[in-house]
This record gives C-alpha cells, structure tokens and sequence, in this order.
C-alpha cells in the first residue's frame, strides 16, 4: 500500500511539474498572440480574438493536491463481477457523507468513539495507534493498540459500523512498515500512548510525515520470526547475533520478485475510482 | 426469429462468392473446404469434435456474433416494454398457492448490519435476464403440479443444438445459460416470455436456495465424511487417513451407502430458510441472509421457503410475480425494518 | 584487618545478588503470563495471569496457574466462561476476563490471558481488579456484578 501511495505521490509531483512547465509556454504564448493581434490589425480587420488568459500556477496549491484514496476502495483481484464492488461502493460513499472518515495510515494515532450499551455513558472511547488495515469494501477494518495499566490492549474496529460514532486523528504519519504487528512484542514504551492526548496540527498540503523510529524489542521468542525476510521488517532494532540474521537470510525467496503474476498494478484502477468517489462526495 | 442456421447459410455463401476471386495457392486446404461448399454437402460419418465456426472467415464469425447480439438485445427490448399481448389472467394470492422462483448470479459476500447495531453476513444474487421459458400444465407433468421452466443469463446460441434451442425460441427469448423447473399452484402460472425481477421477493420474507456447491475433486474419507483418520504415531504403519474397518464379518458384505471415498462437492444442494434482508430494483440484486451453496459467479436458484415456521412471513408477496410495467413504483432500494441504512446517523443506545 | 575485607566483599556479594535478583524479578514479571501463541484461546493447561489482588494469585510460585477444565460445551474458554485453575497446589475456579485469541470485532483482545479468581459461589477472592475489563462481561451483568464492582477500569 505504501508503495502504492509512495506512486500516486510521485505521479502528483509529475502531474505538478507538468502544470509549471504547460504554464511556462502559455505566458510565451500570450506575448505571440498578442503581436500577432497587432499585425492583424494593420493588415486586415480580423475577428477579435481575447488573449489567452494567464494561467497562474501557484506551487502552494499544487503539493496541496494529494489523492487521497482509501485503500478499502482498491478491490481485490479476482474473479469477482466488478458490480459487486460497485454496489460496495455506493454503500461506503453513503456512510461516508454521514461518518466523517479521516485519512489515516498504518502508525497514525487516533481516537475512535463508538456507541457501546454496556458503557455507563453509552460511548466508549478508545486512543491508541493503528497497526493494522485490513479488509476490502465494507467488510474493512483497522487495528488500534495502546497500553492501558501495563496491559497491552487491541481493538479491531470495522470502519463502516454504524455502531462507530467518531473517527478522530490525533497524530497523522506513517512508519517505516505497512504492518505493526510487532509491536506486541516490542517494549511496552513503544506502544503505550496517552489517552489525553492533543491531537498535532497538520495542514492538509503537508506531506506524510515517516516516522523514522526503530523499535527494540523484548527477548525472544516472539509470535512471529519478525527477522525472516518475507516480513521485511525496517522497523525493528535488532539485537540479534549475526549468526541468527544470517540464519533468516535463508528463507529469502529471491525469485519472488521476478514472479509476473504476482503484481497486481492497481494505479489505473485506483485513478478510476478515485475520481468516482470524490466526484459522489462532493454531491 | 430467423435460425441461426439460416444466418450460417448466408456467411457461408458471401464465403463461396469470395473464394473463387482470390488466389488459390494460399490456404490450400480452407480454399477447398470453401470450394466444396459449407454446409449442405459435409457428410460426417464420425462423431468428431466440431466446432460452429470452422469453416468460416474471421469476419463472417464476427458479422454473425454481432447480428445475433443485436437479434437478443431487441428481443429482450421488447420483452421489456409494456407486453403486447395481454398477459394471463392474474389470481390474488391466497394461503397454499407456490409462485414461481428465479434464476439467480451469485456475486458474493458483504456485512450488513442492522439498526440495533449487530452485524449479519450476507450474499448478494443478482437476477439478470431471468424470463419464464414454457408453461406446462398439471396433466402433462404428473398430473398434480402444473411447472413453469425459467432461465437466467444469456449465453450463446452457437455452442447449443438446434434441439436446446427450440424452447426459447418458443418463448421468444435469447438461449440461456441456465434453466430450471418450478412447481407452482394453478393460480401461479404466468405466461412465458415474461421477465422476472428481484422485486419479485421482497424484505423480510424467506427464501430457499438451491446451487451446485463447489467442487473438490476426489477426497479421502476424512475430508468427505469427518471420519477421525489413525494417530499420527504409536506404531502406526500407512495408516493414518485411511477409513478403518468398512464392514464386519457376520454381514459378509459392504452395505450400500457406506461412507467411503470419492468425488466430492459439485452437487445440488439447498440452502433452507435464509431471510431477504434487502433488495435493489435497479440493479435486481437480493441480498440474501447467510451463505449460499456454490462458488462466485455461479448461477442459483431461489424460491419462496416452504418451510412451516417462515409461512406467515411470506404472506401476501407480489402475485403471481412483479411486472414492471405495472402501477406499483418501487424504489431503488426496499430494505427490512431493521436495517441500517448508511444515509441515516450513527447507532445510538439510549 | 581480614575480617573488613570479608565484609567488604560479603557487601559486595549481597549488593551483586540483590542486583541479579531484580534483574530475575523483571525477567519473571515479563515471564509471568502465557507466553504460548498458539493456541491464543483458553483451553486445558493453559497457563494464565491473575489479576486480581487476591493473596492466592499474587505470591510468587514455582508453577504458573494452569487452566485444568472449562466449564461450558466446546472446552474452548473466551470471556465470561468459568474455568477450574490449578493454582499453588490446588484446585480454584475463575472467570475468564480477556484473552490472546481476537473475539469479535469492536472488544478488546488482550495480550495475556487474564483471570480473575472467583468462590464457588461466585464472589470474587480479591478486592480490586486494576487490568482492563472488557465491557462486553456486562452483557451477562447478573452473574458478574461483584467483580464488575472491584473492577477499576472497564474499556
């Protein structure tokens, strides 16, 4: 997904220079134009033609236009009749008009508020730091983790319950891996966020900030072999011997990447859909 | 409805105009199948494998794809407009009369989740170009029912015989890729030709599904049957999947219908009493409470449940099916009571 | 003479133990809980956490409290089933308060499986629970409202 993003950002940039640089020649243009109309009009009288306007490019504005897409919009390959995914759609944008849904990335810190019978005010309130996105179209779901009294604590949200009240970022950023998991064994530092916590200002032309942090984590064994490479993990400290990180060089699967129908480019479907739904939520 | 047959006829003799002109040498073997003439003349003797567009040109195949594509858009065009000919005379429904049901697309799952917060899984079946094919009364079937044969989704007449063809014609529909027989009351039968819709179920009452499940080849016995298998260990030798003992001694024989292994999946089966949570009219999709037999994109069939506990909630359905050129305007999507619905505001306890 | 260095060393000997033994203290309370993930669920021989304040799951044991029975149908112990703990050389029931293994969606999944020690007629040992509670226990409010009432913190 970041690679993804990591695209779409690039693709943003490209689409930005080649703005500036289509601006550039329309000024050039204007002044051509314009003497031409002048020697138009002592030879003979021709049709009145109004300058090309100026087109101003302002570079502000330009880094401002980040696509944004959800990536539960992005459907999975297969066989499934694209209607499916449609009629998915129409649902997702309909909850989206009322339910503000932030943008929001693996390592991002939000605040959800859900409606809950069992809490003593009806709503329950949950801070922590998303480790996890999963699922497509309206089955999508986003982990949250936090520390809570020395106990780690998780909860799986789904982003289209009707049952959540409230989405809130209170840090917007990414880390250095697409998945957190973990975290579960990492130090307890590293997961435990404050609950009061006040969300960071962050102007919407910014980019993605990447949080750079590398985690230590707790003695072996883990849940997970975290250093083999198929997790390709760039945020973990590790402390291992060298012998034992050589030892996970050998399930590297070199080949992998040389598998063609392993890709999946989605960037002409993403472009697609992108522009469906925003056209809808402006509706 | 002109026959296909007719249409390969006339390709054929724009092919045999045009051989005769052009040079010979090429495609000897083609040029000689056209020289002899395409169809009337070929004498199979051998039940080979034929395919319907072998001797003709890369053109005239696709001149013939696009006329019939034409030929069924019209037909089904004109099966939609108000029906030319009066429809048979509509009963109203009374306790004890069976509609007809209808062929259906299975598209997959999603979540739904209902005003009280919970969340069901449910599947979506799109109902498209289901029509109802042929009409046969109780004395022609076996004396107690009278059927409807319906069928679902379009599929090309050009891999189908002549024979398969001869009931949609009949009906004046394009062939379908799926047909299937309903048992109805006599105050049920609509007449054929007619077009179903998903609005022809509507929320909150029940329905049967029947598909074929998914295919899983030729399984062992504790994959097929649940059988437990051997320990993995404690001086076990090649037995550890195997179905133990299938018979004793005194009997001497092997029952019938001892569980053994074999082909597994790729039958019929029915998914019983699943509770029709929505439907979209412009779309005809329902979607159906649980899972359903079969894998995506199959074709599946859906009726009215018969089961005692759900037969007050199938009370006063429209009879004998939904036309839509009728008076009642629906909207675009019916839901049950209890559905959230995403334009409304978040859930609430109070 | 002989005998200061003898203390010295002895001071020595004593601080460099109580060093190790913290070290091994934490080692221990990071060791305390489960540490099997494979089977995340509640089921026989589980080894879970107590955490309540009750004398019995608080003083430190050679063994860690081990889940011997569950008391519902599947054997499979989530939050709210009952189990039968053998804890210190004896037998103790206790109610299941969050475990490993992800429930359903929108309740908390816990990193340990965490217990809470009840009687046998359902009053809980202890007198306070600090842990998180998930809220969903409230659903079954009339079997568990004594140790809802010493939970401090329900999430």
């Amino acid at each position: 997904m970041a690679a993804a993003c990591g695209r779409l950002l690039e693709q943003a940039g490209v689409r930005a220079l080649a703005r500036a640089s289509a601006a550039r020649p329309a000024a050039r243009c204007r002044c051509f134009s314009s003497s031409g109309l002048l020697r138009a009009n002592n030879g003979e009288p021709t049709k009145f033609q109004p300058p090309p306007k100026p087109v101003v490019v302002d570079k502000h504005k330009e880094v401002a236009e980040r696509r944004f897409l959800s990536p539960e919009f992005i459907p999975p390959r297969g066989r499934t009749n694209p209607l499916k995914f449609y009629i998915e759609r129409t649902d997702m944008i309909r909850r989206r008009k009322v339910l503000n849904i932030p943008e929001f990335y693996v390592g991002s810190i939000l605040s959800v508020t859900t409606a809950d019978p069992y809490a003593s005010d009806k709503t329950s309130r949950f801070v922590g730091i998303c480790i996890q996105r999963g699922g497509k179209g309206l089955g999508a779901t986003f982990v949250l983790r936090n520390i809570v009294e020395g106990q780690g604590v998780e909860f799986c949200y789904e982003l289209y319950n009707p049952r959540i009240r409230e989405i809130k970022v209170l840090k917007l950023e990414k880390r250095l891996d697409d998945n957190l998991m973990y975290l579960r064994d990492a130090l307890p530092e590293y997961s435990t966020f404050d609950v009061n916590m006040k969300p960071v200002p962050h102007s919407a032309n910014d980019e993605i900030p990447v949080n750079q942090l590398k985690v230590k984590m707790k003695p072996r064994p883990w849940t997970k072999r975290w250093e083999r490479p198929k997790f390709n993990i760039q945020g973990i400290h590790f402390e291992l011997p060298k012998e034992m990180m050589e030892e996970a060089q050998k399930w590297s699967m070199p080949w992998i990447q040389f598998d063609m129908l392993r890709e999946y480019n989605t960037s002409k479907l993403e472009k697609e859909i992108w522009k469906e739904v925003n056209e809808e939520l402006k509706k | 409805m002109p026959g296909w047959g007719q249409l390969l006829c006339r390709a054929g003799g724009r092919l045999l105009a045009g051989v005769p002109g052009g040079p010979v040498q090429g495609a000897g073997a083609a040029a000689a199948t056209g020289n002899r003439g395409p169809w009337c003349s070929i004498v199979r003797h051998i039940n080979s494998t034929t395919w319907w567009d072998e001797h003709l040109s890369e053109e005239n195949t696709q001149f013939l794809k696009q006329v019939t594509a034409e030929e069924y858009r019209a037909q089904t065009a004109s099966k939609l407009c108000p029906l030319k000919d009066e429809p048979w005379p509509l009963h109203s429904w009374e306790p004890g009369s069976r509609r007809v049901g209808l062929v259906a697309i299975k598209l997959g799952m999603i979540p739904l989740w209902t005003k009280n917060g919970e969340r069901h899984a449910v599947t979506l079946l799109q109902v498209k170009d289901c029509h109802v094919l042929k009409y046969t009364p109780k004395e022609e079937y076996n004396g107690k029912t009278a059927t409807l044969i319906v069928g679902g989704k379009h599929s090309s007449p050009f891999y189908k015989p002549e024979s398969a063809l001869e009931v949609f014609r009949e009906a004046g529909v394009p062939p379908k890729q799926k047909t299937t027989i309903f048992k109805v009351s006599d105050n049920a039968i609509i007449k054929p030709g007619t077009p179903l819709y998903a609005a022809h179920f509507r929320p909150g009452q029940f329905v049967d599904v029947t598909a074929k499940t998914i295919g899983k080849g030729f399984q062992g016995v504790m994959k097929r049957w649940g059988f437990k298998g051997q320990p993995a260990s404690h001086g076990q030798t090649k037995t550890h999947r195997r179905p133990g003992a299938i018979s004793n001694t005194n009997a001497g024989k092997v029952f019938r219908g001892t569980k053994m292994p074999g082909k597994m999946g790729n039958v019929y089966r029915t998914a019983f009493g699943l509770k029709v949570w929505r439907i979209n009219t412009k779309n005809n999709i329902i979607y159906v409470n649980g899972s359903v037999p079969g894998h995506k994109n199959c074709l599946v069939k859906v009726r009215d449940t018969n089961l005692p506990t759900y037969r007050d909630c199938n009370k006063n359905p429209p009879f004998p099916t939904f036309f839509a050129d009728g008076e009642e305007e629906l909207p675009e999507d019916l839901y049950d009571q209890e559905v959230f619905q995403f334009t409304d505001p978040s859930v609430t306890y109070v | 003479m002989e005998w200061l260095v003898t203390r010295i060393s002895m001071a020595f000997l004593s601080r460099r133990l109580g060093l190790l033994l913290t070290q091994v203290n934490r080692v221990v309370e990071q060791r305390h809980f489960s540490i099997s993930g494979a089977c995340s669920a509640i089921q026989k021989l589980t080894r879970v956490r107590v955490v309540d304040n009750s004398a019995l799951g608080n003083t430190p044991y050679h063994r860690p409290p081990k889940c011997i029975h569950v008391y519902n149908k599947t054997g499979v112990g989530k939050v709210g089933d009952k189990i039968l703990l053998a804890i210190k050389g004896e037998k103790k029931k206790a109610l299941i308060v969050g475990h490993r293994m992800p429930g359903p969606c929108m309740t908390p999944r816990f990193d340990s499986n965490n217990v809470v020690l009840i009687e046998d007629n359902g009053n809980p040992t202890g007198t306070r629970i600090k842990t998180p509670i998930p809220l969903i226990l409230r659903k079954r409010e009339g079997e568990f409202s004594k140790v809802l009432a010493i939970a401090q913190h329900l999430v």
